[in-house]
């Protein structure tokens, strides 16, 4: 096996040992930041409920991340992760059909046109 | 000492009408006109118990002979004291017990009659009989608080009763003035009570009067509180300058200002200067007050009298005018007169009111000179009321003279001589003003087609008036003072008289009968009456040419001295200046503060409506912000990072917002 320059083999080392915890965390915050930008700024419901998706998953990354790291936790992070799961799918059920209701009585699923709670 | 059987008696005195009270009010829309048999009978069974009561005192009942005194605890301050409610007769108030039921008696059968058809007709008898208990519980109180709720509880029924007839807007005004004018005196009197409980820690009239001659309160402290006292009896008594409210009072049925005049009201002033008298001598600065204060009202209603026109209002200004003869005997020394006048002034001011109710009944007139030529229309109306003029006039030997000459004469012995002098007139004048009234009612020729019309009143209204004719007569006799040949022993004086103590503070003693001053005071009466017969039935156009002549005198006595315009000028004005500038201040600052705590809200929710746009994604907006502002007070060393974030969350509301 050739030897491989000292800055080469540095790097190869960083990319096979473990990633330290900040690293996933700050994948987890961009992923937050990519759903809330996108939950914000989008008119599809569609593609909203999908960015809503991003922002939990980031938050699950989060979790899982920190329920490795952190061994005091006792891995209790993981089963929150489950039971975040869980409830997004439910949640996706619940608003896939609210989409749908307000779809079928007003033709759109453009957020901008469902202003009907103004005050 | 009594027994408790005899106790439940005294109680049942002041209960029973209270009762009736009751009884009335809760069906008095059943019972109608039957109602008068039910206040009758409670105001019957209360008299006999009240003579039971004076023959108690007076000692004819096995056991008694002493004053009746029992009391229970009513409030209980602990270590502050304590307030009782309990019951003190002496000869003093076992007399006004048997005057106020037998006057409230006679009245009450009296009304049936003059009432009938009223619509109110039970509410009255309620009235009327919670007017007699009110003035039965108030001679009984042996301490100030108590006499204090039953004086109060006086002032409401004379409020009520004087404004029976509300319909009228002049009834409920004068009911509105006897109210207020009233009120003036109770303050002063509710101060005077105050100011003797802070300083003897009691409120009983016995124990004040001892404190006071311990030195607990004494000078200057002890005269005002006194005057303050007498005050309130000013109110009540309709004495200057508080005397405003009576005269209108007549407003009210007649049976009630009877009531009002003869028994219940206007006695409880003159009767708490008597109960509280121990303590009054204690003070001669205050019992000169009540003694100019008395002369001065005499002489001042009496000229009042003179030239009024509606036949009530001259016995209301002759009311004014006598109760100022009782506080003038109290004032100068004379205890035993001043009550003895008010005792004899029941019931011929009783029966001067019951024949102007009658003449009333008769012609439905309050006006003099729509009367006339009612002596033979109306006989047993006329002689009773002559009967009454006599008496009120103080003609030997009717009951008027024997206490009022007491009084004249005390003032004449006690050398008050510019009392005396005013005394005196105001017997010339009560004679000229009563008798006027006479002869311009029954003699002559009938002026109006009603009084041609009139017809004597039915029994029930005479029978009442009779009786009381005949006590107006002799109830004088049981008081003929020694010095005379009657042979009858004074047994009032005997019975009401002043404590040792006063007789030793005032240094006063008993002058006997005089018959010169007798004779002076008899004719000065006479001369009267005389004149009155000269001026209204032998040349009757004389009184027109002297009015005619006078007419600014006239004018200023029929306007009662200007007393009502000079108060309306000041504080009747200023009150309702104070009224205006309360309700400005009320709907001004208060109100304007009200509104303007509730146009910031509606304006405020205005505003913040505009935010609630309906579109999710603001809203989701929001929450971020205000999760992003929690960040930066919670984690401000993570600056860079929220700021970034902020920026991001920026551009994303302006991304949102330039949609919307």
């Amino acid at each position: 096996m050739p030897q491989l320059p000292a800055q080469v083999q540095q790097f190869i080392d960083a990319l096979v040992s473990a990633p330290p915890l900040e690293g996933y965390l700050v994948v987890g915050a961009f992923l937050f930041a990519i759903g809330a930008w996108g939950a914000l700024v989008r008119r599809n419901a569609v593609v909203i409920f999908m960015c809503v998706e991003l922002m939990i998953n980031g938050v699950n990354l989060t979790l899982v991340a920190f329920a490795d790291y952190l061994p005091g936790a006792g891995g209790l992070g993981v089963s929150y992760a489950v039971l975040v799961i869980a409830i997004a799918a439910a949640e996706v059920a619940v608003g896939l059909a609210i989409v749908l209701a307000v779809f079928r009585s007003r033709r759109t699923v453009n957020v901008d046109e469902v202003t009907s709670m103004r005050g | 000492m009594q027994t408790v059987g005899q106790q439940l008696i005294i109680t049942a005195i002041p209960a029973l009408p209270a009762l009736v009270f009751l009884v009335l009010t809760l069906f008095g829309r059943l019972l109608k006109e039957n109602a008068q048999y039910v206040a009758i009978l409670g105001v019957t069974i209360s008299l006999v118990f009240s003579a039971f009561a004076l023959l108690f005192v007076a000692g004819i009942v096995p056991g008694g002979g002493a004053p009746i005194e029992f009391a229970v605890n009513w409030i209980d301050l602990g270590a502050g004291g304590s307030f009782s409610m309990g019951v003190y007769i002496d000869g003093l108030a076992a007399v006004m017990l048997v005057v106020v039921s037998f006057v409230s008696l006679m009245i009450q059968l009296y009304s049936g009659a003059f009432m009938e058809g009223d619509s109110r007709f039970a509410w009255f008898y309620a009235v009327l009989n919670l007017f007699t208990a009110s003035m039965l519980g108030l001679v009984l109180a042996p301490n100030f608080i108590q006499l204090y709720v039953f004086w109060e509880l006086v002032g409401l029924c004379s409020y009520l009763l004087v404004g029976h007839w509300f319909e009228k807007p002049s009834a409920r005004n004068a009911a509105l003035k006897a109210f207020l004018v009233t009120r003036v005196g109770d303050a002063a009197l509710f101060v005077g009570i105050i100011i003797f409980w802070a300083t003897t820690g009691s409120t009983a009239f016995s124990d004040v009067s001892l404190a006071a001659q311990s030195g607990f309160i004494g000078g200057s402290l002890l005269t005002t509180a006194v005057i303050l006292v007498f005050v309130g009896a000013v109110g009540k008594s309709a004495q200057f300058p508080l005397h405003v409210w009576l005269p209108d009072a007549m407003e009210g049925p007649t049976p009630v200002s009877a009531l009002i005049h003869a028994a219940t009201m206007v006695a409880a002033g003159v009767y708490l200067v008597a109960r509280t008298y121990d303590i009054f001598v204690q003070s001669p600065t205050a019992m000169l007050v009540v003694a100019y204060i008395g002369g001065f009202t005499a002489l001042m209603a009496a000229t009042m009298a003179l030239v009024k026109k509606d036949i009530k209002r001259v016995i209301a200004y002759s009311t004014v005018s006598q109760l100022g003869y009782m506080m003038l005997g109290l004032g100068i020394g004379n205890y035993t007169a001043g009550i003895f006048h008010l005792y004899n002034h029941a019931f011929f001011k009783a029966l001067l009111f019951l024949c102007a109710g009658s003449i009333i009944y008769a012609m439905n007139s309050y006006n003099l000179f729509e009367m006339g030529g009612l002596r033979r229309r109306m006989p047993i109306t006329f002689v009773v009321m002559v009967i009454a003029g006599l008496s009120l006039s103080g003609i030997i030997p009717l009951s008027g003279f024997w206490s009022k000459d007491a009084i004249v004469a005390t003032a004449y012995e006690e050398h008050y001589y510019v009392l005396f002098a005013m005394a005196l007139l105001t017997v010339f004048l009560t004679a000229f003003y009563i008798f006027r009234a006479i002869f311009i009612a029954f003699t002559g020729e009938p002026r109006t087609q009603e009084a041609r019309e009139a017809t004597e009143s039915p029994g029930i209204m005479t029978g009442p008036m009779m009786l009381l004719a005949f006590l107006s007569i002799v109830s004088g006799w049981v008081g003929i003072p020694p010095g005379t040949f009657i042979p009858i022993p004074d047994y009032f004086a005997e019975f009401v008289h002043p404590s040792e103590f006063a007789v030793q503070t005032l240094g006063y003693e008993e002058h006997g009968f005089s018959w010169p001053l007798a004779i002076v005071s008899v004719v000065v009466a006479l001369l009267g009456i005389g004149l009155a017969y000269a001026l209204y039935v032998a040349r009757p156009a004389l009184a027109g040419t002297l009015a005619g002549r006078f007419s600014w005198l006239h004018r200023f006595l029929d306007k009662g001295w200007y007393f009502d315009a000079l108060y309306g000028a000041t504080f009747v004005r200023f009150a309702m200046w104070l009224g205006g500038a309360t309700r400005g201040f009320d709907s001004k600052v208060i109100g304007g503060a009200v509104t303007g705590v509730g146009r910031g809200a509606t304006g405020t929710g205005g505003l913040l409506q505009r935010l609630q746009s309906g579109g999710v994604q603001n809203y989701a907006l929001f929450i971020l912000l205000s999760v992003l502002i929690i960040g930066v007070v919670v984690g401000a060393q993570y600056a860079v990072i929220v700021v970034g974030l902020i920026v991001l969350i920026t551009a994303a509301a302006f991304a949102v917002g330039s949609r919307l």
